[in-house]
């Protein structure tokens, strides 16, 4: 059941890598068109207020998907050595103090956001962009980075007790370099 | 302090927490027990403010740009035209390696993908032409090093970001060094297979028309090198929106060899994603870290240590470049880069000296890095590309390179205008 659910997972976070790659896509059509517009002598203006934006909501949403292709780098010095019942209890480890760290970050994040809603605040840039309407997604972002990092680790608790330790690497472990390239 | 965070930074990295939650955790800690003020409130802000950022949206775009040009077939032509032309060489084929990875150097922005693009493309021809692997493996991981020296550079733009220097600047700081160690690979070639041919293979000479031929194929590369060159320095892009340009590029070349699909898009999406996430986790940790120290006053307790050391400022560097190669054998090369670059390079621009050619130094100890066991992510990207043999073969034929990159570090120090007369001409 643990691995269904792992299944489930990453077939939404890759929808979701997906989209936001599409979204970045659309970031770059943007971009170039203002290049060439300005060749033109006019501009959107905003492109770069615009990027950050894309840009920071794209690195939040992204997290959660990366976490289960096991991209996170870590560094296997030690954890390669020992034997497969040993580098599970490394995953293991890594991944509680994972959540934990995401789980203080959402957290943290939250004030941002709150201060955006309650202030009305408003980008100090020529766009005025009213600042909520870009930190809820990034805000929500982490918040489902810290959802995955915890479900992810209940599914491996859950293969762990099962005694499965080669499932639980396969979901949580070290990544493969090779994978990792490109 | 300075005990504290390096102390901290290899136990919690030893036992495999991924990167970028170290950095967080060590800020934590230096929060709890450095700070006289709360620093925990400004972390949202921080993540916030260093996520929105249009200078990284290059790092997706490089990314996806190298990620077109793999799945469109343009690195197998390129070095296949590029055999033609320096197959000549004692050395052979291995030529071709350090010219193909050059070229790919030029257009993406990240080394362990300049690797993986050459090894997969030359790998087949070792096997069918019976070459030594050791220096033909050796070759591809070295020379795939060039992708973050030669402009565009993802690590570069990371620095510039964190050190707040010209990243134009950075990347003309770039080009004659990097250029320079591909040329010091093609001599060490030569000289190595003049003395033992074994190491090498057949030197093959081609007609003159058949290398006239392949220019064409070598086409596709310059032209997409040229406008994400040309129009960050004809002002009418940054280089993040040259990045954007580059994609475009990317993505017109490869329509006209025919190699666009839903199937391949959603492929390079996904890779870049993955690769995006993973280095802005570490990035956002860095930035978090980063606050902390200053904020905890670790610049002023590294100064004294330091002028507690009385070292000269030439003493000081090489220190400093100790450092990295130890530090190099052992951590992955982004996570060493922005570990240590809130910490140092305040340290080394106190002493003096000019932060640009400090990043081009630090460029070419992050590339040794990335070819010396036992963390080389170059090393395991190609033999990950072979179909069998040893890790240590790899190893064995990058040791002549990383020397190389030694006497690099070296012509550097002693010649800081390697670096920096291209940006001071210009």
């Amino acid at each position: 059941m643990a691995q269904d659910i792992l299944m489930i997972l990453r077939k939404l976070n890759r929808a979701i890598a997906i989209m936001t790659g599409l979204g970045l896509l659309i970031c770059a059509a943007f971009v170039l068109s203002d290049i060439v517009l300005r060749q033109f002598g006019a501009s959107f203006g905003g492109t770069d207020e615009i990027s950050g934006y894309a840009m920071a909501i794209a690195a939040s949403w992204g997290m959660a998907f990366t976490l289960l292709e096991l991209g996170h780098v870590r560094i296997d010095l030690l954890r390669s050595r020992a034997a497969v019942r040993g580098r599970v209890l490394f995953d293991l480890v890594s991944l509680v103090v994972l959540a934990v760290t995401i789980s203080v970050i959402a957290y943290w994040c939250w004030p941002v956001l709150g201060t955006s809603i309650a202030n009305e605040s408003k980008a100090n840039t020529v766009l005025e962009t009213p600042l909520w309407w870009v930190q809820l997604p990034w805000f929500a972002g982490w918040i489902w980075f810290a959802l995955m990092s915890w479900v992810t680790l209940v599914a491996a608790l859950l293969m762990f007790v099962q005694g499965r330790f080669d499932a639980v690497e396969s979901a949580i472990g070290a990544f493969a370099e090779q994978d990792a390239v490109l | 302090m300075i005990t504290y965070v390096a102390v901290g930074l290899l136990a919690l990295l030893s036992v495999s927490v991924p990167v970028g939650i170290v950095l967080f955790l060590l800020g934590f800690g230096i929060d709890v027990f450095f700070s006289p003020f709360p620093l925990i409130r400004g972390l949202g802000q921080l993540v916030w403010s260093s996520s929105n950022s249009a200078t990284l949206i290059a790092i997706p775009f490089f990314v996806l740009l190298g990620e077109i040009l793999v799945r469109s077939g343009v690195a197998g032509r390129t070095y296949a035209a590029l055999d033609r032309w320096v197959s000549w060489l004692p050395g052979g084929l291995v030529h071709a390696n350090i010219a193909t990875a050059t070229m790919f150097s030029a257009t993406s922005g990240s080394s362990v993908a300049t690797a993986a693009t050459v090894a997969t493309v030359a790998m087949p021809q070792a096997e069918k032409l019976g070459y030594d692997p050791k220096l033909f493996s050796g070759a591809i991981a070295a020379g795939g090093t060039l992708g973050i020296m030669i402009p565009p550079s993802i690590n570069l733009i990371v620095y510039g970001f964190l050190t707040q220097t010209s990243i134009p600047q950075l990347f003309l700081a770039g080009l004659v060094p990097g250029i320079g160690l591909a040329l010091a690979f093609v001599l060490a070639t030569v000289i190595i297979c003049s003395v033992r041919p074994s190491l090498g293979g057949e030197r093959r000479v081609f007609p003159l028309a058949e290398m006239l031929g392949a220019l064409k194929d070598l086409l596709p590369i310059i032209v997409l090198f040229t406008i994400i060159i040309g129009s960050i320095y004809k002002g009418w892009a940054t280089p993040t929106e040259a990045a954007a340009v580059g994609v475009a590029g990317a993505f017109a070349i490869a329509g006209v060899f025919r190699g666009v699909s839903i199937s391949m898009i959603a492929e390079s999406l996904l890779g870049t994603m993955k690769i995006t996430s993973m280095i802005m986790l570490v990035v956002i940790g860095a930035s978090f870290l980063n606050f902390t120290l200053s904020s905890a006053g670790m610049g002023r307790e590294l100064q004294s240590f330091l002028t507690g050391l009385g070292l000269s400022p030439l003493a000081f560097i090489v220190v400093i470049v100790l450092i990295y190669i130890v530090l190099g054998f052992f951590i992955e090369t982004l996570s060493l880069m922005v570990v240590t670059i809130p910490i140092i390079v305040p340290l080394v621009v106190a002493q003096g000296y000019d932060p640009i050619w400090f990043g081009i130094l630090m460029i070419v100890l992050i590339e040794m890095a990335l070819i010396t066991p036992p963390v080389g992510l170059n090393l395991y990207v190609v033999q990950g590309a072979r179909k069998g043999g040893t890790l240590s073969e790899v190893m064995l034929g990058a040791f002549p390179y990383v020397v190389v990159m030694l006497l690099m570090v070296i012509a550097l120090i002693a010649f800081p205008q390697i670096a920096l007369f291209l940006p001071g001409f210009l």
